[in-house]
């Protein structure tokens, strides 16, 4: 089985699944209007959040709260928003996928399933990225002016690869139960919300109680907005590396998960239209 | 004459779990579930050589899909081998995955938003086609399927047609040895259809391709296939020359006749009253007896014409006819 395995993702193969990505990102151009729309909703949240940071700030009468100024609390917002609003939405396709049975057919060209559906995640991600963090930093010029985040950007980008890579990995594992269970979605919302608190998307997690952050530091969930909003505010070499390894150790651990979840899903195949 | 696909002894079965009523027995059934075996595939046997058009057929839920993903190697079998194309498919699968095809007519491979081409890109990526061979076999395929036109447009603007001869032509970049077709023609007008049958032929006669297919639609097992195997609950009941199974079950069409006025009897032997409405009437015309031509020309004779239809029995009444049949051997 040619699942996820670091043999196939550099070998001559990459190829056939950077094809994969590339004809994602050309399909997801036809949906950039309805993704500049569908952003405004970033622009609403973002709005609401600026208004309360202000007060919060004003209230408390520091400079800096927890390590971030005002303008990087909101920095940090538009960056965690901008890549948990890119994610694709997985789960619909795949729930569909597996009930119509189409997960056979596509097990019938010479390609792995999991990593097909990981460059398409990537490549729709990307497009999404790109529209989100164009109406983001609007805000942000808007707001303060030309951004002082140094290679921030640079910080945001590299770290955002493992942050959808993690996102992949556990939003597809809890798609693929769809052939265990006829409803992902409860599973789906639960996971979303984790990703919103203890993930780091509403705040900053150093905000956190002490016991609240440890968990967190335990926890995958920490890799995907708050290492990718968090790089992008606070750039430093040594903590992006450390990002990227703990990012690198979950993707490990949960690509071999997801592979076992799969192979046991795929052996199930046979009821769903038989 | 090579195998393309030898099938021995194939069976399936799955697990099913008991689902009973009422909520203590739903409890029950949590911690301690039962199951009961379910055959979808009854050991079965057949072959079927390189170049040859295999009509696959049964109604829905007979074993079809079961058999075809067993020998894509989607799934494995419970018992029994199967070889295709010298390949064990559910070991081999993504070896054997290089050499076979398909086309599956109510799901699309294309991508909707773009055009054919970029589609067509993809699966040389996928299949990991040589370059030049690739840009070759494409240009080939859209003289031969006339997609010259249709290669920039997006798919979503293509009509129904247009967009199966690229499906087809999109199954065939790689020259798979065997094509699934699953219903290839559904939905589409006559004309196209008879089209995207000529292509399947002249596919098969110019590259030897073995092509294996399901369908509900008479015209495409009669008009394609020079065989047919009908399997049903899971249990091979035909495996014939499609011109025998027509002799022994498409010996009956019905004739649909309006007429100028009421007519009196029909006395022509071979021909049956099957329903008269005032001046419209349907016949039921055996062939073995007499032919269709001969009792046209009959009706045209005595009476005045309005307007005349003739139609075949549908498949789903052969298969019905062939399964009653075998069961009543069976009882």
């Amino acid at each position: 089985m040619n699942t996820l395995s670091a043999k196939s993702l550099f070998s001559g193969k990459a190829v056939k699944y950077l094809s994969v990505g590339y004809i994602t990102v050309r399909n997801n151009f036809v949906y950039l209007r309805s993704f500049f729309i569908r952003s405004w909703f970033l622009l609403v949240i973002l709005f609401i959040f600026v208004q309360l940071w202000r007060v919060t700030y004003q209230g408390e009468g520091n400079e800096v709260i927890e390590g971030y100024t005002y303008e990087q609390m909101i920095w940090y917002l538009i960056f965690a928003e901008a890549i948990i609003l890119s994610s694709p939405r997985l789960p619909v396709k795949i729930e569909e996928e597996v009930k119509k049975g189409d997960v056979g057919y596509q097990l019938t060209r010479p390609m792995s399933y999991l990593l097909y559906h990981y460059f398409s995640y990537l490549g729709e991600a990307y497009v999404r990225l790109i529209v989100n963090i164009i109406l983001g930093s609007a805000l942000g010029l808007v707001l303060f002016g030309w951004p002082r985040l140094g290679l921030g950007l640079f910080g945001f980008l590299i770290v955002s690869i493992g942050s959808f890579t993690v996102n992949y990995l556990m939003t597809m594992m809890l798609s693929l139960t769809s052939f265990w269970v006829e409803e992902t979605r409860g599973l789906v919302f639960v996971y979303q919300k984790m990703l919103f608190i203890i993930g780091g998307l509403m705040l900053p997690l150093e905000i956190f109680p002490g016991y609240l952050q440890a968990i967190s530091e335990w926890l995958p969930f920490q890799t995907v907005a708050y290492f990718a909003a968090k790089a992008g505010v606070h750039f430093e070499w040594m903590m992006i590396a450390k990002m990227l390894l703990i990012q690198l150790l979950w993707i490990a651990i949960l690509s071999f998960l997801l592979r076992v979840v799969y192979q046991k899903g795929v052996r199930k195949l046979n009821v769903n239209g038989g | 004459m090579t195998l393309a696909i030898k099938v021995k002894g194939l069976s399936k079965s799955f697990a099913v779990k008991h689902k009973k009523t009422g909520f203590l027995e739903s409890l029950k059934s949590l911690f301690n579930p039962t199951f009961s075996e379910v055959t979808a595939v009854h050991p079965i046997d057949f072959q079927v050589e390189q170049g040859e058009i295999v009509a696959f057929l049964g109604p829905n839920g007979a074993g079809k899909s079961t058999t075809i993903k067993m020998l894509t190697g989607i799934l494995h079998p419970t018992q029994g081998s199967a070889e295709v194309l010298g390949f064990n498919p559910w070991q081999e699968r993504a070896k054997l995955a290089f050499h076979i095809g398909s086309v599956f007519g109510q799901k699309s491979q294309l991508w909707y938003h773009l055009p054919p081409i970029d589609t067509f890109e993809l699966m040389s990526r996928i299949f990991e086609l040589p370059r030049a061979d690739y840009l070759k076999r494409r240009d080939e395929l859209i003289e031969r399927f006339e997609l010259g036109a249709l290669m920039n447009i997006p798919v979503r603007k293509l009509s129904l047609g247009q967009r199966m001869r690229c499906e087809m032509a999109a199954a065939l970049l790689h020259r798979p040895q065997i094509v699934f077709l699953d219903e290839p023609t559904i939905g589409l007008d006559v004309v196209v259809k008879h089209k995207i049958r000529d292509l399947i032929k002249e596919m098969n006669k110019e590259e030897g391709t073995t092509l294996f297919i399901t369908s509900h639609d008479a015209g495409d097992i009669e008009q394609l296939c020079k065989r047919a195997i009908v399997i049903n609950h899971g249990q091979i009941i035909l495996d014939d020359t499609v011109s025998n199974m027509k002799r022994q079950f498409l010996k009956h069409k019905t004739i649909h006749l309006k007429l100028q006025e009421v007519p009196g009897q029909f006395n022509v032997p071979g021909v049956k009253l099957v329903k008269q409405k005032g001046a419209g009437i349907r016949l039921s015309v055996d062939t073995s007896q007499i032919s269709i031509e001969n009792v046209l020309s009959y009706i045209v004779q005595n009476y005045q014409l309005v307007d005349v239809t003739i139609e075949d029995p549908s498949m789903e009444e052969i298969i019905t006819h062939i399964y009653e049949q075998r069961r009543e051997e069976v009882d």
